[in-house]
């Protein structure tokens, strides 16, 4: 099976250990991953700001790189950036050229998790990660593309993690993209209530799937001198004896 | 009446969250309401088929709104009842201020009313020198308090119960108590009185049936059989939204609405209610009046995704999911309709200029759009409206780092400067004191993903 | 005056639902299904119990009786005597004869004005939901409008026959009058709220308490 990694700007700019992990994750499970270097972002963040006229070129950028790729199927490590994608048929309704290109590359587009367990039917990656971890629920992971008991198979086969459910798992962390700075005071409200579930639920780090919602979390965990890490879903499925 | 202001929700926001017993009360309230409804949604297996057949009915009645109107008025009108058309909330107080002032009314007894409280009915009927009774008990907590409502259910809920009990000390010289059976039976007794008095009662609307002409209203306390039935005179308000086509259609609504509201199967009584009594000496009103608002409704109907803001039955659900309006609760909003969708009707009906903030105070987690009963994809919503605002209205330093981050976004080249994309969003979309002053930063990484996939 | 408003808000819908015209059809079509909403597996409960059951989770009381002279005995378990206030229909007079309650006063169908003296209310319904707990009252058919609303406690006497099994089969019938009756009231258990911190409270502005006698023998 051959992939084509769509990184993130986020990761590519803020995180790279995710990317690396993704790599290393994809291979272990007997991906051939290509990484085309043209890709730049899925234009989130001036879709979600309500600037279309400037999301739509840079998601026609996105297009027109994937379409030039032979693999099987586009990879992200992010469930917000992979709904993103999946938004693009909305962002080009009406356009008798760009609505069909949109959904095809839609269509061959998943998050990292959901193409382990549901298109290459592995939930056991071969992680292993001693420690005591619980799982937050990204918020468009979740409802846009119903990730839910794909991300928990794959910790749960992680050896020597032992995983406990978070309370309000499914609760929003209050980044919202650009609402984290328009906002910043509710953000971190709401975020406090994640924090607090956090700290209730003893554990030694907090796994997601979307690096905006472990930078909300974590950010607010270390201001606040809290042990947890953070660590996102490729980062701990990459993870093996050798750590 | 003090209201706060939609164009400053940042700052009501918060001084909202900085009042503790504001926010105590939030919790306790909306987490209460979402374990009642979602044990409630649970408890019928065809959940989610009863959305989907509810949906498919409002989208029904919306595409074709103008025939299923003149049907129930028709049905109405040959039962007796008197229908009036309002294009907005001035035409509606008058024409409601017009018919009690006619019929010599002095005392006007009311019971919850989204839709009154939207036209600021009370004040028009005030102003007009009537004494306006509100009865249910939560809007007669906040009407002795002078406060608008925080809820669309529960339209006192941001009040404890000890500043219900000092409230009613200072109002009615009643004893201070923390004991809520008592203050609830202070205020039966107190309220009992202006029942018998009253001149005209005047109601919301929570269903009408074009196919029968029947108004259908719901309730768990009983004042709106008493506002509906004992008065000479009944109005009752409803926007243009509320048909159902036929009335077989209740079955699913009702099987929605208490269980999204409240987590009740169904409510204490439904009054249904078609035209006026058929003999003089039979117990009721003589004459009902029914007021159709439109008050920025009819626009609504442009494009479909806006449309389905209309489909809201009013059930609060989407309020008690939101993490924001768990936050600041409903007054922040400065609207009758707080919460999720009050961020999207209110700046429609008010206009995008008075309530432009709105739109954007979500981190569009989707919460709402999950409890919705009738499915209204409020994030999509909240996503157009920013659309409509942002090339517009949006600072001209935030439009003008979209372009330029669109211009880099589209250049590998330039994004690899990931370092000047960085300077540039910061000195034209200040992030960093947004960010830092309630968490820690991640530095930008020394060698970007890209620069370490070249080196494999 | 108000043909101009009527007629300037039909234009307004019909402009604006012909301005969607274009946009309708990019939307992807839901294609909701629509279907008979009453699937729930009808229930093999005996019908009667099923109404006690759910009008005691909503702390109405309900009493199962196999004869007249048993409804009596009903009444004369709740109602100490006092002001009582009966509906119109005769059959609620001639039970209460049975009693040998000391009556201070008798109200059939009281009106607005007098209904307020009274401590007790008692009528018949026209139909019962047993999946609810819940009294259908037609006001054309018995006067008990403010019978079942003002005083204190409402006693209604139902009929076995009377019962039906769902919401769904009564909307049905009271649909099938030719015309619809003015006013239908339903009635689940007494009157509540839940607006003082979300604490429920019995006994509002309705009723605080309700008991439905049930003749399962008629």
């Amino acid at each position: 099976m051959k992939v084509s990694l769509f990184v993130t700007c986020l990761v590519d700019q803020l995180w790279t250990s995710v990317g690396v992990s993704s790599v290393e994750v994809l291979r272990r499970v007997g991906c051939e991953v290509e990484f085309d270097k043209r890709q730049t972002c899925c234009a989130q963040p001036a879709f979600n700001t309500g600037y279309l006229d400037e999301a739509r070129p840079v998601a026609r950028r996105f297009i027109e790189i994937y379409e030039e790729s032979k693999a099987d199927a586009i990879v992200s490590p992010s469930g917000s950036c992979t709904a993103m994608v999946h938004h693009y048929p909305q962002l080009f309704a009406g356009d008798p050229e760009w609505l069909p290109r949109a959904q095809a590359i839609a269509a061959k587009t998943h998050e990292l998790s959901s193409f382990l367990v549901r298109v290459l039917k592995v939930e056991d990656v071969g992680a292993s990660w001693q420690g005591r971890l619980t799982w937050h629920d990204a918020c468009h992971g979740l409802r846009d593309l119903n990730l839910k008991s794909e991300p928990r198979k794959l910790i749960r086969n992680v050896r020597g993690a032992e995983f406990v459910e978070l309370e309000h798992a499914d609760a929003c962390c209050g980044f919202g993209g650009t609402f984290s700075v328009k906002y910043p005071e509710i953000s971190v409200a709401i975020l406090d209530q994640k924090i607090d579930a956090i700290e209730r639920a003893g554990v030694n780090a907090v796994v997601s799937g979307d690096a905006s919602c472990l930078m909300q979390i974590g950010g607010r965990l270390s201001r606040k001198g809290s042990k947890v890490k953070v660590m996102h879903l490729a980062e701990l499925l990459a993870a093996d004896a050798r750590g | 009446m003090n209201h706060l202001s939609s164009e400053t929700f940042d700052q009501n926001a918060k001084a909202a969250l900085a009042d503790s017993h504001l926010r105590g009360a939030l919790k306790n309230a909306t987490s209460l309401f979402g374990e009642r409804r979602k044990a409630a949604a649970a408890s019928l297996p065809n959940w989610e088929d009863l959305r989907s057949e509810a949906r498919a009915i409002k989208d029904d009645v919306l595409s074709h709104l103008d025939r299923y109107l003149l049907e129930f008025v028709g049905n109405a009108e040959s039962r007796g009842a008197k229908i009036h058309w309002a294009r907005d909330a001035a035409e509606a107080n008058s024409i409601i201020c017009g018919l009690a002032l006619e019929r010599n009314a002095r005392t006007v007894v009311k019971s919850k009313s989204m839709t009154t409280e939207e036209t600021h009915l009370n004040d028009a009927l005030e102003a007009a020198g009537m004494q306006v009774v509100e009865t249910d008990l939560g809007e007669y907590i906040i009407q002795l308090a002078e406060e608008p409502p925080s809820h669309i259910i529960a339209p006192a809920i941001h009040k404890t119960r000890g500043q219900i009990a000092e409230l009613f000390n200072a109002e009615l010289g009643m004893p201070l108590t923390d004991d809520i059976a008592r203050l609830t039976s202070t205020a039966r007794a107190t309220l009992r009185d202006r029942f018998a008095a009253a001149d005209v009662g005047i109601s919301g609307v929570n269903f009408a049936i074009a196919e029968t002409g029947t108004i259908v209203i719901v309730e768990n306390e009983g004042n709106i059989r008493l506002t509906t039935s004992l008065p000479r005179i009944h109005i009752a308000v409803m926007g243009i939204e509320k048909l159902l086509p036929r009335f077989a259609d209740l079955d699913v609504f009702l099987k929605l609405l208490p269980r999204s509201g409240t987590g009740q199967r169904l409510t204490t009584y439904q009054s249904y209610i078609t035209g006026v009594k058929r003999q003089p000496s039979d117990e009721g009103p003589e004459e009902l009046h029914v007021v159709l608002l439109d008050n920025g409704r009819s626009r609504m109907l442009a494009h479909p995704v806006t449309r389905q803001s209309l489909a809201c039955i009013r059930c609060g659900a989407c309020l008690n999911a939101c993490p924001v309006y768990q936050q600041v609760g409903g007054h922040a909003y400065g609207s009758v309709y707080p919460g999720p969708i009050g961020a999207v009707i209110t700046p429609q009906l008010m206009g995008i200029q008075k309530a432009a903030q709105l739109p954007f105070a979500s981190s569009l987690c989707g919460a709402c759009r999950e409890v919705c009963p009738v499915k209204i994809d409020i994030p999509r919503l909240l996503l157009h409206l920013r659309a409509e605002i942002s090339p517009r209205q949006g600072k001209l330093s935030e439009r003008l780092a979209f372009k330029m981050w669109a211009q880099v976004m589209m250049r590998p080249s330039l994004y690899k400067l990931s370092s000047v994309v960085g300077r540039v969003m910061q000195r034209f979309f200040p992030v960093s004191k947004a960010w830092t002053n309630g968490r820690d930063l991640r530095p930008i990484e020394s060698k970007s993903f890209h620069e370490l996939w070249s080196n494999e | 005056m108000n043909n101009v408003a009527r007629e300037t808000i039909l234009k307004s819908i019909r402009s604006h639902l012909a301005a969607s015209a274009s946009y309708d059809k990019q939307e992807v079509s839901h294609g909701f299904p629509r279907m008979n909403a009453d699937q729930n597996p009808s229930s093999s409960v005996e019908i009667c119990g099923q109404f006690k059951a759910s009008l005691e989770a909503v702390d109405g009381h309900c009493m199962i009786v196999r004869s007249d002279n048993e409804i009596a005995q009903a009444l004369t378990n709740i109602i100490q005597g006092g002001r009582i206030a009966i509906s119109d229909n005769p059959e609620v007079e001639r039970l209460l004869q049975l009693t040998d309650l000391e009556i201070e006063e008798l109200g059939i169908a009281p009106d607005a004005h007098d209904i307020f003296r009274f401590d007790v209310g008692i009528s018949t319904v026209q139909a019962a939901i047993a999946e609810t707990g819940t009294l259908v009252l037609d006001s054309t058919r018995e006067r008990h409008r403010f019978v079942s609303l003002v005083p204190p406690v409402h006693i209604a006497i139902v009929k076995a026959s009377q019962m039906y099994r769902t919401l769904g089969e009564v909307l049905t019938l009271i649909r099938k009058d030719k015309e619809v009756s003015p006013a239908v009231t339903f009635i689940t258990g007494p009157s509540r709220t839940a607006d003082i911190e979300l604490t429920l409270a019995i006994g509002v502005h309705g009723p605080q308490e309700l008991y439905v006698i049930i003749d399962e023998v008629s």
